[in-house]
Formats: C-alpha cells, sequence, structure tokens
C-alpha cells in the first residue's frame, strides 16, 4: 500500500528505518499459524522467538550504546513496533524495551544485559488503575494490567514518593502473579509482592526514575500507537483483497459505491494515524521533549487508539458473516486491537493530555 | 384433521392485555430457570432444554400457532406482550427455529399429513429444527443459492453446503432452500425441502465465531436422499414462502432488547469505574439514553402495525439499522469507559454483568447477520424511497 506523503526523515533516516523493516519481516514472517498457536496458553510467547528479538537487537534499539544497546532512535523504533503489530506478534517487546530503557536510566548493569538479549522478562509494573499515565504510589499494592505476566522473570516496580519516584527490582519468586486472559488470547497479570521490611519490595535499584519512567512511558505509547498501525495496514489489505475477490449479485463487492466509501474512510485513517506517528518519531528524534514532546506523543496514541477501532471495526463489516468466525485472520487484528488501544492510555486520556499540554494560539 | 389437544386449558387470548401479562409475568419468574437470565452466549439445546421442556409441558413453546396445532393462537398483540415479558425477565432463546420458522410455514404452506407429522414434534421438543438458508457465496446474495436437489423419481438428491446454520449441532432436522430449477430465473427455481439431519450424506461442522463460541455450523449435504414428501408448498415457490417469514425476523432484530441490556451494564460499568458523574460520561449516556427512548418509540410504532394484524412494510429494515448501531455504540463508550479493562476475554472481577469486551464483541456481528446494514440501507433506498 502506498504511503500517504513523504515521511518527515532524510533519506538517511529513511534508509535505517528500511533495513530495520526488513530484518523485522524477516525475523517475524508472515504466517499466523505461530501466532494462533501462542493464544490461550502460558506464557503465550515463545521464549526461544524472543531470545532471537534480542540478539537482533529489538529490545535494545533505542537504548544507548554505552549502556548495551544499539542507540538508534525513534524512526527506526516506530518501524519495528509497526512490524510487531502487523505480524501479531505476542511477544511483549514493547514492555520490555520500557523496562530497559529504565534499567538504562538506572545504570543498572546485571539484569539488563540480559533483558536487552531476550534473555530476562523482567516487565515493568508500574499501574495499580485502569485509565491512567500516573506510576502507582503504593509500594505494597497490587500492580495491574502488567502484559504477559506469567512468563516474567522480575518485575521493575516503581513507587512514587512525593515528588521522585524510585526504583525497585523484583524477581519473580517475591511475587504472586495471577492473569487473566485477553481478547487476542494472551493476558494481562495481577502482581503482588510478599510482604517485605523497608521502603519497598525486593531491592531498591535507583532513587528517582521520574523523569526516565516519565519518557518510557511516552515511547512505549508511542511505539504502542505504531503497533496499532501495522494491525490496521496488515488487516485493511486483506480487506481491500477481499473486496476485490469476493462476489456478490454477480460482481466484486468492492465495485459496490456504499463499501467504497467505507474502505476510503478506512485509508484516511490510516494515513492520519501514520502522519501523527511519523510526526512524534521524529520530533522526538530532533530533540523534542517536555511538554511539547509529550503532546506529539499524547495526539498520535490517541489517533492510534481511536482509528485502530474504526479500522478493525471496518474491516470486519466489510469481510460481512466470514470476518466473525474465529478462523479467519481479521478478527485476529480487531482482538489485538482491543488489548493495544488502552494500553499505555486510551484515546480519550491522551486527548484530554494534549489539549492540557498544548496551549492553542491565536490565528489557530 | 385430528386436532391437536392444546395443553393449555385456558383461552389465553381472550384476557385483558394488563391481567394477561400479568399471568404470564408471574408464571416466568416463578419456573424460570435463575441462572438461565441474560445468558451472555446463545446456549445450546443441553443449557436450554430445561426451560424448552418446561414451556412445552404448559404448553406455551408456541405462543402464535393456533390453538387446533397446540399452540396458545394468540393474537399478534398478545404475542408481542408474551415476547416482552420474556426479555424483560432476560429468558435465553431456545432452539426456536421449528417455533418461529418451520411450524408457521408448515401451517400455512404444508400438508395436513406433514402438520400432523411435524408440528407435534417441534412441541414436544423431539425434532429440534435449523435452517438452511446461507450458503458460502451466497451471503447478502441469498437467491443465487447453488445447493441442489434432483428429482430421482421417488426421491431428491441433495448436494451443496450451507453456512451460518445456527445450533446446527443440536438439530435432527434441517429446512433447506434448494434449487430445482436451475433454467429459471434466480428467485424462482428455488423450493423447501425438509431435510432429516441423520440422513447419511450430512455433516455438520461448527464455527467457533470472535465469542469464541460455535453457535453457527457448516451443513455439508453429500448425495443425501430426502424423500418427496418433504418438499413444503410448491416446487420452486420455496423463495417466496421464506421471504414471507423474514419480516419477522426483521421486527425481532429490531427489537431495543439488546440496546437496552447494553445500556444497563454501561451504567453499571461507569460507576464501578467512578466515572459515572463526570460530565463527559453523563452526556454521552444521556446520548444513548435517549437514542434507546427514540429506538422504543419508532419499536412501539411497527409493533401497533403487527397488533392490528397487518403486514411490515419494506421500512421495517431501519428498525434493524438504528438497533445494532445504537447497540454498538454502547458497547463503544463501555469499552472507552473500562480502559484496561476492555482487553479482558472474561468478566471483571468474575462479575458477569461486567464483561465490557465480550459485549463489545457480541455487538460488532449485529450489523451483518439477519442482512448486513449496507443490504438494509439498499432497502430503504430502493423499496422505500424508491430512489434510481
Amino acid at each position: 500500500m502506498s504511503a500517504a506523503g513523504i515521511a518527515p526523515f532524510d533519506e538517511e533516516r529513511l534508509e535505517s528505518i528500511s533495513m530495520i523493516r526488513d530484518s523485522a519481516r524477516g525475523l517475524l514472517g508472515a504466517d499466523l499459524a505461530r501466532v494462533r498457536a501462542l493464544r490461550f496458553t502460558e506464557p503465550g510467547f515463545d521464549p526461544a522467538k524472543l531470545a532471537e528479538m534480542g540478539q537482533a537487537g529489538w529490545i535494545g534499539l533505542a537504548v544507548p550504546e554505552q549502556a548495551g544497546g544499539a542507540g538508534l532512535g525513534m524512526g527506526e523504533a516506530v518501524a519495528l513496533a509497526e512490524e510487531l503489530g502487523r505480524a501479531l506478534a505476542p511477544e511483549p517487546v514493547i514492555p520490555l524495551m520500557l523496562s530497559a530503557h529504565l534499567l538504562a536510566a538506572a545504570g543498572e548493569e546485571t539484569v539488563l544485559p540480559l533483558v536487552l538479549a531476550g534473555e530476562a522478562v523482567a516487565l515493568t509494573a508500574w499501574q495499580d488503575r485502569a485509565n491512567t499515565l500516573e506510576p502507582a504510589a503504593s509500594a505494597d499494592g497490587a500492580r495491574r494490567f502488567v502484559p504477559m505476566g506469567a512468563g516474567a522473570s522480575h518485575f521493575l516496580w516503581p513507587v512514587r514518593e512525593g515528588g521522585r519516584v524510585a526504583l525497585h527490582l523484583l524477581v519473580r519468586d517475591m511475587t504472586e502473579v495471577t492473569n487473566e486472559t485477553t481478547q487476542d488470547g494472551g493476558h494481562l497479570s495481577t502482581v503482588r509482592p510478599e510482604p517485605f521490611v523497608g521502603h519497598g519490595p525486593g531491592s531498591h535499584i535507583a532513587d528517582d526514575i521520574g523523569e526516565a519512567l516519565a519518557e518510557g512511558l511516552d515511547r512505549a505509547a508511542l511505539l504502542t500507537a505504531a503497533a496499532l498501525l501495522g494491525g490496521m495496514e496488515a488487516a485493511f489489505a486483506m480487506t481491500l483483497d477481499y473486496l476485490r475477490t469476493r462476489q456478490q449479485f454477480g460482481r466484486v463487492i468492492g465495485s459496490f459505491q456504499a463499501l467504497q466509501h467505507k474502505a476510503a474512510d478506512a485509508k484516511m485513517q490510516v494515513a492520519l494515524t501514520r502522519a501523527a506517528v511519523e510526526q512524534a518519531a521524529a520530533a522526538l528524534d530532533a530533540g523534542a521533549t517536555g511538554d511539547a514532546a509529550r503532546a506529539l506523543v499524547s495526539r498520535a496514541k490517541a489517533r492510534a487508539s481511536e482509528a485502530g477501532m474504526l479500522v478493525q471495526q471496518a474491516c470486519l463489516q466489510l469481510h460481512g458473516g466470514i470476518g466473525y468466525t474465529d478462523q479467519y485472520d481479521v478478527g485476529l487484528y480487531l482482538r489485538r486491537a482491543m488489548v493495544l488501544a488502552p494500553a499505555f492510555g486510551g484515546a480519550a486520556l491522551h486527548r484530554r493530555r494534549f489539549h492540557a499540554l498544548t496551549p492553542e494560539t491565536e490565528d489557530a | 384433521m385430528n386436532a391437536i389437544t392444546p395443553r393449555e386449558p385456558l383461552d389465553l387470548d381472550a384476557m385483558p392485555d394488563e391481567a394477561f401479562r400479568l399471568h404470564i409475568r408471574a408464571w416466568i419468574e416463578e419456573n424460570y430457570p435463575p441462572e438461565l437470565r441474560n445468558p451472555p452466549k446463545r446456549l445450546h439445546w443441553e443449557e436450554n432444554k430445561v426451560w424448552y421442556l418446561k414451556l412445552a409441558e404448559k404448553g406455551w413453546l408456541c405462543p402464535g400457532w393456533p390453538r387446533e396445532y397446540g399452540g396458545l393462537g394468540l393474537s399478534p398483540a398478545k404475542q408481542i406482550i408474551f415476547t416482552e415479558e420474556l426479555e424483560r425477565w432476560g429468558c435465553a432463546r431456545c432452539n426456536d427455529h421449528g417455533i418461529i420458522m418451520l411450524g408457521p410455514l408448515v401451517i400455512r404452506y404444508g400438508t395436513e399429513e406433514q402438520k400432523q407429522r411435524f408440528l407435534p414434534k417441534i412441541l414436544t421438543g423431539e425434532h429440534i429444527w435449523c435452517q438452511g438458508y446461507s450458503e458460502p457465496n451466497s451471503g447478502s446474495d441469498l437467491a443465487s443459492l447453488r445447493t441442489e436437489a434432483v428429482d430421482m423419481g421417488d426421491h431428491y438428491l441433495v448436494n451443496g453446503q450451507k453456512i451460518w446454520t445456527t445450533l446446527a449441532q443440536d438439530a435432527n432436522w434441517i429446512f433447506l432452500l434448494v434449487r430445482t430449477d436451475k433454467t429459471a430465473k434466480k428467485q424462482e427455481g428455488i423450493s423447501f425441502l425438509l431435510a432429516d439431519m441423520t440422513s447419511p450424506g450430512i455433516t455438520v461442522r461448527p464455527i467457533v465465531n470472535l465469542e469464541m463460541h460455535d453457535e453457527f455450523c457448516e451443513v455439508f449435504l453429500d448425495n443425501v436422499k430426502v424423500p418427496k414428501e418433504n418438499l413444503v408448498g410448491q416446487l420452486n415457490k420455496g423463495w417466496d414462502m421464506a421471504k414471507a417469514l423474514l419480516s419477522f425476523e426483521r421486527i425481532y432484530l429490531g427489537s431495543p432488547r439488546q440496546s437496552a441490556y447494553a445500556l444497563a451494564r454501561l451504567r453499571q460499568l461507569a460507576e464501578k469505574m467512578g466515572v459515572a458523574d463526570d460530565p463527559l460520561f453523563a452526556e454521552r449516556y444521556a446520548r444513548h439514553r435517549a437514542d434507546l427512548e427514540d429506538l422504543k418509540a419508532l419499536y412501539a410504532r411497527y409493533v401497533a402495525v403487527l397488533k392490528q394484524g397487518r403486514p411490515l412494510g419494506a421500512d421495517v429494515s431501519q428498525l434493524k439499522v438504528i438497533q445494532s448501531e445504537l447497540f454498538q455504540r454502547i458497547t463503544e463508550t463501555a469499552l472507552e469507559v473500562a480502559g484496561e479493562n476492555a482487553a479482558l476475554f472474561g468478566p471483571m472481577e468474575g462479575n458477569r454483568h461486567l464483561n465490557p469486551g465480550a459485549l463489545y464483541i457480541q455487538a460488532r456481528p449485529t450489523s451483518i447477520y439477519g442482512g448486513t446494514n449496507e443490504i438494509q440501507r439498499n432497502i430503504l433506498a430502493k423499496n422505500v424511497l424508491e430512489l434510481p
């Protein structure tokens, strides 16, 4: 499918991004049989595949080279996330990218290399409720909505204390993990720490990673937006194929104007999502920080979360009954979108944050 | 003919409406299995037969059938009250294709022999029917169906494939639309045939849908012998007979019950998530409520048509579009309110009333089944608005 207009990256970046895409497609493959086989199982992903992804440098893609990462930018990272979304990879790569970012910021040197290699699954258990971007304040309360926690080896445990956010590291054995199945056949975990003495559970590894966490959550939100974009494009491509081949009333159904308009509407949502996601990635790579950076991320995630659902709904509708069967792949994308749309903040939350962070100018 | 003795000795149709409603309500509340109220999925025969058989025992299984065939002989107005009371209590839908589709069709078009042979067995639950209409290449364009019945002298030989056959795995009989004349215009070469599901050559394959539920099936028919006496009505007149029954489907699918149920769940969810008093939510909720009340008002106008015993026009299509899209919007609001909980496959905290993801998934096919909303809009544009 042709992209809309020209992406906001220079030629050199475009080449680097294109290499990442090719590498990702090679490792992920186009066959969804692997994804189907892992659904509704535990841990719900393939640890060997995750190690391959780690060895390919994906988890440390945006981690600085001095910390063991590849030192690439968000332009490359969103391209990778898009491919993960397109392939419906169940491996928790984006959550691990967040953890690698935090461990690097904390100067941690033991677990980080294992995380980067895809050998340790250290997941960040940062939230204690739905619909929030704020890290939890209670050290000992349950942490919710940790993606794919059944396969975790460690948990990163931020604790908001006054204006600072301390970081603790817990090995899996120090927690109690319960898993709730998600629509896509993965799961979200609730993690409770075992009773502890002192300021927090596990080992205290940083006094204040507040800024790194805010930045990491923003990046994770943007990457999740990109994963939604990849899923939209894959489902939409399948749908266009269907519109071009399925016949009813003696014609291909794509010749009916009602369906053409629905497809055109979906196409516009995909174009808006790509524009917003790549604009945010390019701005972060160009050094945007603070409110300006956050507003761009929020706009991109708000768009991707909303458009992701709209486009997947349209794809399902355009397929008719066959789309509602579990054996047909288009539904897999809708179900993944239901998981990704609210992750790291849903559309409403990010729209509000975008609006709050961007002063409107008189002539706007 | 030998009339079937009605089990219900009272002529319920003669009761005043309100007394009738309370009479029905009291019995439902006393007899309906509480664990089956508002089931999240369409129930299989093994699950709903306790209710089917209770209704059968009481003689209330077929409210719309004439009393001489074992029904309650209710007027359309009373039938609507009956349905409203079932919906009010959240009663599960039974395996009802024999009750609402095949029975009325046999009563209207069948021979005496067919009435005697089939109707009593629906009333006892001995025959569970399913509907073989759609085919893989004939969905929206149903009249293009290709499952073929060839006249072999003493029987028909049927070959083809049906799809979206609701609860076929529970059924022991199937009513089929089959092509009996390949040379005629597509609507004019279709006949209505009844087949025993245990006949050699019939294979059922359940289809798992996005709810991970096997509500629908594929039915394969491979050299299936169907006796000649299983043809209902005239040869090649099956399309008109089947179509006559579809207006029931359109008003059934236009019933506000799904939207009303979803709105009640949204209210509970909003309280749980602490947003019930949030002005943004309140505005959206108010809009859904008003939409629902408007839908109810429109629905009531069609019900009034039925109560007078008059046929519904093509414009009833709008009811199905409005209902399904409202149901979908309400579930979309619920997803937003639920945040990360929207991703869950099962209910939140084990409370089956708090399952926004599943309700959202359930709402998706309502704009597809029973004639897609695109087809319904075509009907409105062409048959109602008479646009060129």
